[in-house]
């Protein structure tokens, strides 16, 4: 076997294509790939082989196929004399990548610009219409081996986007108006201990009015809004807590600046702008959330080969027409076979970890890999039909309809603000009856208002959970949103997906049983991998990867023949090699004693893939192979077993499997055999049931359930759509990051609990003197900042509590 | 100095921050947080080829 220079794809020497690039021979699988190895060395761009890192070989496309530019054409824009254009480039794995396609773009002539966003994958590029075409452009990144698909935003997403930096800028602005503020409020407190003159401080006041109206009524005006809705339904949020307060304080100070008391403009600033950053560091979480739906359109083929019409745009293919798959490619529709043979991908699916066989008259899912046959289908669902389309609906609803979990703050604050108001209109009562000018009695009220408004409260979630998530992201556990912490603290129910999340997704050769006159063990494996390298199919893989662990050179194989769905046969070192089922050894014309059914019969019912060899036409071995448990996973489920949580298995593979796995793992709560859509409805059971759903997976086929649960976890090697719709991901792939999850979510909870205590007491110490209209002006301001650093100080603890542990 | 021309001149510079701000911000410079910490890596595109011939080979084939 060699190694493709360009892609790093495997494969047969007889297929070699060897070129001199770049002054030195090489050799690729494909004369796609010396293109573009040559196109960048031509470029001068060999800096880019240093600096890549691909976790998977192969290419996006082949290079040597031309682009279809109709799709592009209607998102070509004139800017500037300048066409531009959003274009999704498929194919990139890492920050090389990103430099590579920039670099080859820029150096198209006519290209003025070319800019790839990291998180994205989006490239923009602008060109001069007169210099170069939309065609150039696009071949130029398929040239690259990349391959250029419309860029679509949903019009949700645009709408995030846009309310994104719409905060961005009331933030910013807030910031700065608010740093000028401090200035002066800074002069006005030295003022207050040392005099000032009145001029002076007149001056000072009317600055300080002048740079804090903006905040409240701009950079406020969310909350504003907000708080009004609230309050015409008859709800009291955080929101009217915010412009209540706020609001309050800047009256307040406005009326004390016109009799000549103390001003507090400082504060109605800082509490909307201290809440404004918190809201800014959610939107912008959220906001990446929505990527997923429109990552799972990606997933398909943008076009089908339609038999008598050639490459066909997705959205022409008709129910009923016939489509031609060839090998390595996802099968574009869904459909039936009705010519050819072979074995078809489904675990993203399905959760089936094995090829499926695929004969005229199996159903194939658009969006699976085609492995090794060539098969053609007619047609039988498409568009909207189709069970991905039907996995991607499902994903959107379950997101809209994901309640949000009300955060403690907010709960607080439910039975606060009513409480509050009451007490500032019995105030106002109580001093209008012992006879205060109506005035004055207003005033005490309104500093009532001031006071019992905990500006600190807008700090006591967003900095625990900021800080926690930084931990948490040190340990290979990225936390996508803030209140994820909240959700798993509050987690009854784990829910594990099988394939890929409890075990390692790949089969692994578990047990070799011998039978007379074979050869010993090591050396069946070594003949058997011998023959199994050449095939492409995961079983083999197993068999290969046992091989490895073994000493001694890798053997020759001749006369390599692989039938799909039933074995491979091969010639090493003279001798006749067949592995493969029971029956392709029959077909050979090769004896199966009952007794290799019989021992074989156990490992058949516990979910395990029995395959037999033979050796120079005997017999030889039975190689069990099977998906096996993480090694970390008995730990890890101990422990979350430990904190309490009830664990169970959703998945979509075989009742047989599944249970056999359930009782190696020790979880007796087994649902198999579930469906995408299943899987979310066991969810949606559960919680109706009153559970807190922690659910884990890595497929498509899970991405509904994530997205239903109450917390979803995606492994770090699940697919983009998976990792978009989790609310949190195990970027280390190491399931005893659950507990460690549980136990974050779990003490920042108790610190965001004692925060919103320390937000409050400071408060609800001086409301009596503010009620009885004797708050002297200094003990305010040191209660606003005395909150505000003990919930800073408090929430600092989180770091040290979880590093100690 | 008179006091009055301190204070235009810190909310002259204050503006002027805030003006750049906005600009900042509309000209999409926190569109990408994730790039600039790659872009930092790279060389100049200037110098990429040269450094490219001495030092990176593509894998040597097995």
């Amino acid at each position: 076997m060699l190694r493709c220079d360009h892609c790093l794809l495997a494969f047969p020497e007889r297929e070699a294509v060897r070129a001199d690039v770049g002054g030195a021979a090489r050799v690729f699988c494909c004369t796609g790939c010396r293109g573009v190895a040559e196109l960048i060395a031509a470029e001068g761009l060999s800096g880019f082989y240093a600096g890549r890192r691909w976790d998977e070989p192969g290419l996006a496309a082949d290079p040597e196929r031309p682009v279809d530019a109709a799709a592009f054409r209607d998102a070509v824009r004139r800017v500037d004399g300048l066409a531009e254009l959003d274009v999704y480039i498929d194919g990139i794995r890492c920050a090389s990548c990103v430099w590579l396609n920039e670099r080859l773009l820029a150096r198209l002539p006519g290209v003025a610009s070319a800019r790839v966003n990291y998180a994205t994958h989006r490239a923009r590029v602008r060109w001069d219409p007169a210099a170069a075409t939309l065609e150039g452009v696009l071949g130029r990144i398929r040239a690259g081996g990349y391959d250029p698909k419309p860029y679509t935003e949903s019009e949700r997403q645009r709408a995030q986007d846009a309310e994104t930096k719409d905060l961005l800028i009331r933030l910013g602005t807030a910031f700065f108006l608010a740093s000028q503020l401090m200035i002066y409020s800074a002069a006005l407190y030295a003022g207050y201990f040392q005099g000032m003159e009145p001029g002076m401080r007149r001056l000072m006041e009317v600055i300080a009015l002048g740079l804090t109206l903006p905040v409240f009524l701009y950079s406020g005006a969310p909350f504003l809004r907000s708080a009004a809705r609230g309050l015409r339904a008859g709800r009291f949020n955080m929101d009217v807590l915010i412009a209540l307060g706020s609001g309050a304080a800047l009256a307040y100070s406005a009326y004390e600046m016109a009799v000549g008391g103390e001003v507090y403009f400082d504060t109605a600033a800082m509490i909307v702008t201290l809440v404004l950053a918190g809201r800014y560091v959610e939107a912008r979480a959220r906001g990446r959330a929505s990527e997923a739906v429109a990552r799972l359109s990606r997933l398909l083929p943008r076009e089908a080969r339609v038999r008598g019409r050639g490459l066909v745009p997705l959205a022409a293919v008709a129910v009923g027409e016939l489509v031609e798959v060839v090998p390595g490619e996802r099968v574009p529709v869904d459909g039936e076979v009705v010519e050819g043979v072979s074995e078809v991908d489904e675990a993203l699916l399905t959760g089936e970890a094995r090829p499926v066989a695929k004969r005229p008259g199996a159903a194939v899912i658009g969006g699976t890999v085609n492995l090794h046959g060539a098969f053609t289908l007619r047609v039988t669902r498409v568009g909207e039909d189709t069970v991905l389309s039907g996995i991607a609906r499902a994903v959107e609803s379950a997101q809209a309809e994901k309640p949000r979990l009300q955060a403690l703050a907010d709960r607080v604050t439910g039975w606060f603000v009513p409480a509050v108001l009451v007490l500032a209109v019995a105030t106002v009562a109580l001093h209008l009856v012992r006879g205060a000018p109506a005035h004055q009695a207003l005033m005490t009220g309104i500093a009532v208002l001031v006071i019992a408004c905990p500006c600190s409260l807008g700090l006591a979630t967003p900095i625990a959970v900021l800080l926690a998530t930084g931990e948490a992201t040190a340990r290979g556990l990225l936390a996508r949103n803030g209140d994820v912490l909240e959700r798993a603290a509050g987690a009854t129910h784990v829910v594990l997906d099988k394939t890929g999340t409890l075990t390692r997704g790949r089969p692994v050769l578990r047990e070799v049983v011998l039978f007379e006159g074979a050869p010993a063990r090591d050396e069946v494996v070594r003949l058997v991998a011998a023959v199994e390298r050449r095939s492409e199919h995961s079983l083999g893989k197993a068999l290969v990867e046992a091989a490895r662990a073994l000493p001694g050179p890798d053997r020759e194989v001749q006369e390599f023949r692989a039938v799909p769905g039933r074995g491979v046969r091969g010639v090493v070192e003279g001798v006749v090699v067949l592995v493969g089922s029971r029956a392709f050894l029959a077909e050979a014309g090769i004896a199966v004693p009952a007794e290799a059914i019989q021992r074989a019969a156990p490992f058949e019912s516990g979910g395990d893939t029995v395959l037999c060899a033979a050796v120079a036409g005997r017999l030889a071995a039975l190689l069990v192979v099977s998906d096996v448990l993480r090694e970390e996973a008995p730990p890890a489920l101990r422990e979350l077993r430990e904190l309490g949580l009830e664990l169970a298995i959703v998945s979509g593979d075989g009742a047989a499997t599944t249970a056999a796995l359930a009782v190696r793992a020790g979880i007796d709560r087994v649902v198999a055999e579930a469906t995408p859509l299943e899987k979310e409805r066991e969810l949606a059971r559960l919680q109706a049931a009153g559970a807190r759903v922690l659910m884990v997976g890595d497929g498509i086929n899970d991405a509904p359930a994530l997205t239903r649960a109450d917390v979803g976890v995606a492994m770090g090697r699940g697919t983009d759509v998976t990792l978009e719709s989790a609310d949190a991901v195990l970027v280390r792939d190491d399931l005893r990051l659950l507990p460690a999850l549980v136990r974050i979510g779990r003490r920042t909870t108790r610190v965001i609990r004692q925060n919103v205590f320390w937000a409050f007491i400071y408060n609800v110490v001086a409301i009596p003197l503010a009620v009885a209209g004797a708050l002297h002006p200094i003990v305010a301001a040191a209660a606003m900042a005395a909150s505000s650093l003990f919930v800073v100080g408090n929430s600092l603890r989180v770091r040290t509590w979880t590093s100690a542990s | 100095m008179d006091l009055g021309f301190l204070i235009v001149l810190s909310l002259a510079l204050g503006l002027a921050a805030w003006l750049f701000f906005l600009w900042s911000v509309k000209s999409g410079q926190y569109d990408d947080p994730e790039g600039p910490k790659y872009r930092m890596l790279e060389d100049d595109p200037e110098e990429a080829p040269r450094k490219a011939e001495r030092k990176s080979e593509p894998p040597a084939k097995r």
